[in-house]
């Protein structure tokens, strides 16, 4: 049976708009100086406002919070920072009322190695978890895997003095990865995914799924095991979780995350999965005003099965990750938008939205309204609603995770406890500090970011086009122009946008849709209707158009 | 029992309650049926799915006869009866997805016997009820929502808390299955003999003006304890009292603030009942920026939410206030939202202003000089004597300033409700609207 709270809808997540929350930094609900689940519920108004469908929390585990928790030292509990199970399902029952559905990251590959199963591993090789992580007497074995953060990590394997043997490890090196060869570690996992299905939670978010499985000869990345454990894990939520979704996270080119997806041969797998690649190239396309490498990633792009979406982003808790990019394009990624060498992270530059366009409002809109006209569920990091900036000072990613801006007040609205008492300052510099960034402020503003932000939230909800339509590029002869047309049944729109600093005029190629009158989505102006030659437009710099095509007279 | 299933969706279609009649359908089905009763004349309820072709979808409510091949479409009383029988024996039904249960509430007395008199009586945007001996009402909800209908919340509130001035909640029936969990229909006690309030002031306004503001003071007072048996039980987390977050003044004013600037954008040309505010949507936000801007905001209940003359009736001489289903177009999330009491008064104000204009309309007469302001006077004294005041924001400039955000509300949601179903009411919230931006000219 589905919640109360929800009518049965299994593509619900084809539709939805998700929101981002690092639990530590929205709302401090008992004044320690750290946000909570308490803190949560009480601006679960604002969410529901700003007309959020999903929320998708970063860790909420236990954890020594040596990477953000993403080292999760017991999948069964909740960190004391953020209250306890039931403060968890309290929120999410609150949040369900509100109609706001609430998915969590979940990390499968790995465990902080003070999770007691690796204690126990490490100090009983015979024991009953003895292999319930990759260990080897040398560090030869998989020499084709690649160290994936460069900046601290020198190799994949770390000797462990207790046990005397190296271990694996993907990421950093207290973070040592499970051994799905072990079948008890399969299961392991699937019983930690019950009990919170079992709580209410509508679904996870996979971090580094493409890790679990390893293989000699191979770089260790999306091995068939992998996908075949996935496929495991998605029959038992269609089996006995119906309308809960499985996202993955998989920094991959296009053409492997589909995989992660499945097919109609091999089989379900997950419901979502990130777009890493198209990302940078919305970054560069503005930067060069040239659309072309988000038309090239897009047509790069498979199809997907019709169950299946894509999770798009500009920017989320980590760096901007440069993974996916060739190498000249990383180099001018960094010359663009990292002069300052402190602004770069392992592949990726830690920023946030305003400060990498510079705070330019009409960027920041273009941005957002290329990133919500694709074929995909916009996925929004909290704070980027109102325009937050980052501090490259601070370690790590850090800088991105600073205290949501509520008020202009002290600790700008975030906490009742002493300034030093934070667990990271809010901001403080005059153009992104919270006198001047701030929610309170901005919904009083018509003319404000976030109440743009709610406005084109709930105009692409009204439009299911967004979510389920078809994608059809439209290329021009102007290079400097982003076009392309989204069409589900009847609902057909125009989408036109304009990368370049300075006003452009545009000839589309309309002649499928002649006859048709295009009406200004925002101001619901009539445009001339579309004749024999092609269409004209003119854009103001980086400016963009989305139309309702409408047959006369409907 | 067979039936070509698309005679119950053209069924569907044809009912007054079915609130989209201009949209496309692309696909219709029979989610779910049960069988209230099995014999020769079969009877039964089904939930019907109406799939648009914007993508949009929704599920109706449908009761129906099967006689002589013939389906019987919802004003069948052998039906209704059925229904209350049914009710009455806590009997739970199933269907081919989920179950049907009937629930009574402890201590319900009412129809010992088998009802004789059963009418139908009126149609909503999204229910129709049925009376039965005059003793009990049912309603039935047409367009259904997942999750708890907030009548049976607040109805079964009132009941267990002893609110003396609505009719006890006596039963329901609601639906669980695969595909949702619905409340379908409430019983509730009938008021016997009373008369329709807006019916009554329309009627009162003008033959006995005095009389019918003495009334609205004693409405103001059972407005009052109402809100103060909403505001009464801290252990119910539905229910308890809240203080609203910092930016819950900022919420209200942004959605009020768009709604205006939508409905500006939208507003026809040349429509002369329009003429006083054409072109002045920046002014009426200037004022809304005005009336926001800081201040305190009192607590956030639980609240009547559709709260107006239509909603209350005189009967044995006194009020009684009737459903508490919340404003139908609005989802149950929103209509579930805890908010200032002060908004159901500010809607009660608005009804005056409409009462006012309705008796000229629809009596052929004028209401006397000042009977609005008089009106709303003798219904704030009333409120503000019996309300429990630690609800409301200190002060009386804070309880004005409130209220006249919540009248600037929801005389905009009139504009836009009269702009699509009445246009020839369209007045009514235009002069509302006049009067919230002359107010600030007059005092700047």
């Amino acid at each position: 049976m589905p919640d109360r709270w929800f009518e049965r809808e299994p593509l619900w997540f084809k539709r939805a708009v998700f929101y981002e929350i690092h639990i530590r930094g929205f709302f401090d609900g008992n004044a320690d100086g750290s946000g909570d689940f308490r803190g949560l519920i009480e601006k679960l108004d604002y969410l529901q406002w700003l007309g959020i469908d999903c929320v998708w929390l970063l860790p909420m585990y236990s954890s020594p919070l040596r990477d953000g928790g993403y080292d999760i030292s017991d999948f069964l509990s909740i960190h004391p920072d953020y209250g306890t199970v039931a403060d968890f399902t309290e929120f999410v029952e609150q949040a369900h009322q509100r109609g706001i559905r609430v998915i969590a990251d979940l990390v499968m590959n790995h465990t902080s190695s003070e999770h007691p199963w690796f204690q126990e591993s490490r100090a009983n090789r015979d024991g009953p978890k003895g292999d319930w992580y990759v260990w080897s007497d040398t560090d030869e074995p998989y020499r084709d895997a690649r160290v994936i953060f460069v900046d601290t990590e020198p190799s994949n394997w770390s000797f462990d003095p207790v046990r005397g043997q190296y271990y694996w490890h993907r990421f950093f090196h207290h973070q040592p990865d499970l051994n799905y060869e072990n079948p008890e570690v399969q299961e392991a996992m699937l019983d930690v995914l019950r009990f919170w299905l079992d709580l209410g939670i509508d679904g996870f978010r996979l971090d580094a799924v493409p890790y679990l499985y390893e293989g000699d000869g191979t770089n260790c990345e999306n091995l068939p095991p992998t996908h075949a454990y996935l496929k495991r894990v998605r029959a038992e939520i269609d089996a006995h979780y119906p309308d809960r979704v499985l996202l993955a996270e998989a920094n991959q080119w296009p053409e492997d995350v589909v995989a992660y997806l499945g097919d109609a041969e091999s089989g379900a797998e997950c419901h979502m999965a990130f777009h890493f690649p198209l990302m940078p190239r919305m970054f560069m396309a503005v930067r060069r005003e040239d659309a072309t490498p988000i038309y090239e990633i897009l047509e790069r792009t498979p199809g997907i099965p019709g169950n299946a979406q894509w999770g798009l982003f500009l920017r989320n808790h980590d760096e901007l990750t440069l993974e996916m990019v060739t190498d000249d394009e990383r180099d001018y990624m960094y010359g663009e938008y990292a002069k300052d060498p402190r602004m770069r992270l392992n592949l990726g530059i830690r920023r946030r939205l305003a400060p990498l366009l510079d705070n330019g409002r009409d960027e920041i809109e273009l941005m957002h309204a290329i990133l919500f006209s694709l074929p995909g569920s916009p996925v929004l990091y909290y704070g980027d609603e109102i325009g937050m900036g980052d501090n490259v000072y601070l370690g790590d990613r850090d800088g991105v995770r600073t205290p949501m801006q509520w008020t202009g007040d002290r600790n700008a609205g975030f906490s009742h406890a002493d300034w030093a008492q934070l667990y990271l300052q809010p901001l403080m510099d005059p153009v992104y500090g919270y006198q001047a960034v701030n929610v309170e402020a901005q919904l009083r503003t018509p003319t404000s970011l976030l109440r743009w932000v709610a406005r084109f939230i709930s105009l692409r909800k009204e439009h299911a086009v967004f979510g389920l339509g078809s994608y059809e590029p439209l290329r021009s002869d102007n290079p400097r122009v982003f076009a392309h047309i989204r069409r589900l049944e009847d609902d057909v729109i125009l989408c036109v946008h304009n990368v370049a600093r300075s006003a452009q005029a545009v000839q589309l190629d309309l002649s499928v849709c002649t006859g048709m009158v295009p009406e200004e989505m925002f101001g619901r102006t009539s445009f001339p209707a579309v004749g024999e030659l092609p269409y004209l437009l003119t854009l103001a710099p980086r400016g963009f158009f989305w139309f309702q095509l409408r047959r006369p007279g409907s | 029992m067979s039936f070509d299933e698309r005679i119950l969706i053209e069924q569907v279609m044809r009912q007054r309650w079915y609130g989209a009649k201009s949209r496309g359908v692309a696909h219709a089905q029979v989610l779910d049926s049960v069988v209230v009763r099995a014999d020769e004349t079969p009877l039964a309820l089904a939930l019907v799915e109406m799939r648009y072709e914007t993508g949009a979808h929704d599920l109706y409510q449908l009761l129906y006869a099967l006689r002589d091949d013939e389906v019987l479409i919802d004003d069948d009383v052998a039906l209704a009866r059925e229904l209350v029988r049914t009710l009455r024996a806590g009997k739970t039904l199933h269907g081919a997805e989920g179950i049907v249960e009937f629930h009574r509430v402890a201590g319900f007395a009412g129809l010992r016997r088998e009802p004789v008199d059963v009418r139908w009586v009126g149609t909503e945007q999204s229910n129709t009820s049925v009376v039965f001996d005059e003793e009990v009402i049912l309603k039935v909800f047409r367009r259904l929502e997942p999750g708890v209908n907030p009548e049976l919340e607040m109805l079964r509130f009132l009941t267990d808390h002893e609110f003396a001035s609505s009719p006890p909640l006596d039963g329901w029936y609601e639906y669980s299955g695969e595909r949702l969990v619905a409340t379908l229909g409430i019983l509730q006690t009938f008021v016997r003999g009373g008369l329709d309030g807006w019916e009554l002031a329309l009627d009162e306004i003008v033959a006995a003006p005095d009389q019918f503001l003495a009334r609205l003071h004693r409405l103001g007072e059972v407005t009052g304890q109402m809100h103060s048996v909403l505001a009464s039980d801290s252990n119910d987390p539905a229910f308890s009292v809240e203080t609203p977050s910092v930016e819950t003044l900022g919420l209200l004013t942004a959605t009020v603030d768009e709604e205006i600037e939508r409905v500006f954008l939208e507003l026809p040309d040349g429509n002369e009942a329009l003429a006083p505010i054409a072109g002045r949507g920046e002014e009426v936000r200037e004022q809304l920026r005005m009336l926001t801007h800081g201040g305190p905001t009192g607590k956030v209940i639980r609240t009547h939410g559709d709260y107006h003359l239509g909603q209350t009736m005189w009967a044995a001489g006194d009020w009684v206030i009737l459903d508490f289903e919340g404003e139908p177009l609005r989802t149950f999330a929103e209509r579930r939202r805890k908010r200032s009491p002060l908004r159901d008064v500010a809607g009660m104000l608005r009804s005056f202003a409409y009462a006012a204009t309705a008796a000229s309309f629809l009596r052929g007469t004028e209401a006397p000089d000042g009977w609005e302001q008089h009106a709303r006077t003798q219904f704030l004294d009333g409120y503000l004597g019996a309300v429990d005041g630690g609800l409301l924001p200190p002060g009386t400039a804070a309880v004005d300033r409130l209220l006249a955000v919540f009248e600037l509300e929801k005389a905009v949601y009139e504009l836009r409700y009269e702009l699509d179903n009445r246009p020839d009411w369209i007045g009514i919230p235009v002069a509302g609207i006049l009067r919230l931006i002359e107010q600030s000219q007059a005092a700047g």
